[in-house]
């Protein structure tokens, strides 16, 4: 059982201080408008501090040492991992029971964007923090959990989480790695491939088959006999964490290390993965907020033909949408959280029930995670535009941040198994009645989707716009609420956002149906008022 | 030892700030607040000589509306142990403040007053020479480093002419300089055990009436475009010229 902790008070407490409203569900964007969503400026004071000590925490501990960290300095992203520790950052949402600090997920994800202002040292945290730990949290024995995640929360120890393989990466189930079972040991054998953190990780979440095809997961001691770790990957980005193979020969594991019942270890793997995606998402916008950070900064500095570049039109539209998806993927993340939390706090206790939470958003956690990393890798690309030659030489960040962006689409699902997933629940839970595909008609783009699910048509291509259409619709949905609900410059960037947003729409209605499709006009970009927000603070839009 | 921080609630001191277009205050619309940085200095190395001897008890006071109570927060956050908000919407100058907080002092008999030397807003440099001269107590202004020794104080202050190094008795007052400490990042676990720390809300007693006022606020003039020189010769003629030389 979950201890009641922060996490689940928190979510309870969204609900009553109206800050949400009660009966959205997965998938219920779909067809109805709730009153209210959660946005970032309902973080409480001492919520913000926390974050603020985050993003205190990577401007003057990462930023500052980018070069020592992409060349893994000997000993340097531990001990960063064990200074992040110190401060709380290891066991954000974890129960306090085993030293976490019990918060809840959205805040931990929102204090995770500001720790992800550089990649590498975003995926190390993000994993140790995060995938490494809520399968245990979720799925394990108590004395599991006391026997492991206090070293995990406190940063002592660093985790890592072990499915793919080398011929086994969308297809997870497909692995290979044994286990057999062996007097009162379980004996490991396999290779899985990829596993970020794997130089430094203490403890490994490695799921297994039993028999050849009963998937179960394993908590897996790097000092355990068989246990190596191969050498690092040459990687495009992300060079400071830590990416290798983790070679298991006749690995000896006690039977205590198995985690949850044998043959569910695929539970574990993906409801750890449908909370991972939806970390991932708020991870991919940190990068994409310093892009942007940089991008502003050197626009205000760089001249051409006597005025500042940030005084070109060209320029300031690259600004203008810069902020205004940034916008949209922020309202999203930070709605779905608060709906995760509200998901725990009325079914998360039981192991049945934490499971059956972890899932409830599943859908909306992949629109998070695609639609975050496409606009992160749209900024991010921008961000070199407007450092020109500069951009493209490792003089200056943003190079590193291009590279670094680039695996967000790839890893915890790629972005087409999570667009064939999000189309393919969709129609699952409206098959089993639990949603319905009729549309809320609050907009353009919910009628454009409910028309394309309505419609006959089958196959990937078709899914994979289904699954845009919905994915625009939740994001639009949830930039115009915030929009509604706090107002001011916010306005704007829902304006420039619905004009990509419809135009993305319409290019999915026309592959799901063939059909022609009118777009309307949006009234007003606001290029010229968003640039200037963005040029002022040097930053993402914050409510005015 | 009883130690009495009061802080202010400030602009976030890296805001852009722009008065109002009829001059009568600022337009806070966006802005963000924090507690002035000299104060948070002044309640890090509270903190700081609490670590060294845990028989030290903390208390920070802050003048203001309830805004003021996530300043407070912070603090308890940073470490202090518990916080007093004299609510009030009162207009105050630095005199008012040091009469308002003489009654604080009074009330709480602390052994130490330690506050920042300024706030970043109206950077007066004034409330805690007015308060320590209405106490009668001993102060150190511009302390760059604090140490207890036994019951007295040792502390080091930056002049113009150097450093100085004084020895107060206690009870007295000190303000913190910048290079004081270097304030840590405030640990999550802080934040949430402040949440229950006890803040106690006080109404004003003094309120005594500003002896000055605000007129009106004006932006600064745009600085003028600057010319470039090509040699020292040129250099000094242009400063010549202006009868700089
Ligand atoms: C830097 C890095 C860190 C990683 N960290 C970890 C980790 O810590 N732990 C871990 O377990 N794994 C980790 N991974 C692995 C990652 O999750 C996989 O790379 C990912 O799941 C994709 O698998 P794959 O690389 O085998 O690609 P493949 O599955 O071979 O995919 C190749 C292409 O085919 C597409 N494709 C595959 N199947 C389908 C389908 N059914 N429909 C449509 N398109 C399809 C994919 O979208 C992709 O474009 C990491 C990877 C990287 C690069």
């Amino acid at each position: 059982m979950l201890r009641k902790s922060e996490v689940r008070r928190l979510g309870k407490d969204n609900i009553m201080a109206g800050l949400i409203s009660n009966q959205q569900h997965g998938g219920s964007f779909f067809s109805q408008t709730p009153e209210r969503i959660f946005t970032p400026e309902d973080f409480s004071p001492d919520e913000n501090l926390m974050i603020q000590t985050a993003e205190q925490f990577s401007r003057k501990e990462i930023l500052p040492q980018l070069e020592a960290l992409d060349q893994q300095a000997e000993g340097l992203m531990p001990s960063l991992v064990r200074k992040a520790g110190e401060l709380g950052f290891c066991g954000i949402d974890t129960a306090e029971a085993y030293d976490g600090l019990g918060l809840s997920k959205n805040l931990a994800a929102r204090i995770l964007e500001f720790l992800s202002l550089n990649g590498s040292f975003s995926v190390t945290i993000g994993i140790t923090s995060g995938i490494s730990q809520v399968g245990l949290s979720l799925f394990g024995e108590e004395s599991q959990r006391q026997q492991f995640l206090p070293k995990l929360t406190s940063g002592e120890w660093i985790g890592a989480y072990a499915l793919s393989e080398p011929n086994s990466g969308s297809d997870a189930l497909s692995m290979s790695c044994r286990a057999e079972r062996h007097g009162d040991k379980w004996v490991l054998n396999g290779t899985k491939m990829w596993i970020s953190n794997a130089k430094w990780a203490d403890l490994f979440l490695v799921m297994a088959k039993v028999d050849g095809e009963r998937v179960t997961a394993f908590l897996v001691e790097r000092n355990a006999p068989g246990v190596s770790v191969a050498r690092e990957e040459h990687k495009m980005g992300l060079k400071g964490s830590s990416t290798a193979r983790l070679v298991l020969e006749n690995a000896e594991i006690p039977l205590e290390n198995q985690l949850y019942v044998e043959g569910k270890g695929h539970h574990v793997a993906f409801n750890a993965l449908n909370l991972g995606r939806f970390k991932l998402a708020s991870m991919s916008i940190g990068p994409a907020r310093e892009a942007i950070t940089q991008a502003a900064s050197y626009a205000l500095d760089r001249k051409q033909f006597g005025q500042s570049i940030s005084d070109f039109g060209l320029i300031r539209k690259k600004l203008a949408e810069m902020a205004g998806r940034f916008y949209a993927a922020e309202s999203m993340i930070y709605r779905t959280g608060a709906l995760i939390d509200q998901a725990f706090d009325q079914q998360g206790g039981s192991v049945e029930g934490n499971r059956l939470a972890a899932e409830e958003f599943a859908i909306e956690c992949s629109a998070c995670k695609v639609l975050s990393t496409e606009v992160e890798a749209f900024i991010v690309d921008e961000a070199i535009q407007v450092f020109g030659g500069y951009g493209f030489t490792e003089e200056f960040p943003v190079a590193r941040l291009y590279r670094d962006a680039r695996v967000s689409r790839i890893y915890e699902g790629t972005n087409e198994i999570n667009r064939v997933f999000l189309a393919d629940r969709l129609m699952r839970r409206a098959k089993e009645g639990r949603l319905s595909l009729s549309g809320s008609g609050d907009s353009y783009l919910s009628e454009l989707a409910a028309k394309a699910f309505a419609h006959a048509g089958s196959g990937q291509v078709f899914i994979g716009a289904l699954s845009d259409l919905a994915m625009l619709s939740y994001a639009e949905q949830s930039a115009r609420l915030r929009a509604k609900q706090q107002g001011g410059i916010f306005d704007l960037a829902y304006q420039n956002f619905l004009q990509w947003a419809q135009l993305q729409g319409a290019a999915a209605y026309q592959i799901a149906t063939g059909e022609a499709v009118h777009v309307p006009a949006t009234p007003h970009l606001g290029i010229d008022e968003l640039a200037a927000a963005v040029l002022e603070t040097k930053a993402p839009l914050r409510k005015t | 030892m009883k130690i009495l921080v009061p802080l202010k609630r400030v602009i976030d001191p890296y805001a852009k700030v722009k008065p109002l277009g009829d001059g009568s205050g600022l337009d806070l619309s966006g802005i963000k607040f924090d507690i002035n940085p000299f104060d948070e200095i002044a309640v890090e190395e509270a903190v700081r000589m609490k670590e060294k001897d845990g028989s030290h008890e903390i208390i920070v006071v802050s003048i203001g509306t309830s805004d003021s109570e996530e300043q407070l927060r912070k603090a308890l956050a940073i470490g202090a142990d518990r916080a007093i908000l004299i609510e009030t919407e009162h207009i105050y100058d630095s005199l008012g403040i040091a009469h308002e907080l003489e009654a604080v002092v009074r009330a709480e008999s602390p052994d130490l007053v330690l506050m920042g030397k300024q706030a970043t807003d109206d950077d007066n440099n004034q409330a805690g020479q007015m308060l320590a001269a209405r106490l009668g107590w001993p102060q150190a202004t511009f302390a760059s480093k604090v140490e207890a020794a036994g019951t007295r104080l040792q502390v080091t202050r930056e002049t113009d002419s150097g450093e100085e190094v004084l020895e107060l008795p206690l009870p007295s007052l000190v303000t913190a300089d910048l290079r004081l400490n270097e304030p840590r990042y405030i640990a999550l676990p802080g934040i949430i055990k402040a949440r229950s720390k006890p803040l106690e809300k006080r109404p004003a007693s003094v309120m005594s009436s500003p002896k000055t006022r605000t007129v009106r606020y004006d932006a600064p003039p745009a600085r003028a475009a600057g010319r470039k020189v090509s040699s020292v010769d040129e250099l000094v003629a242009a400063l010549q010229e202006k009868g700089a030389l």
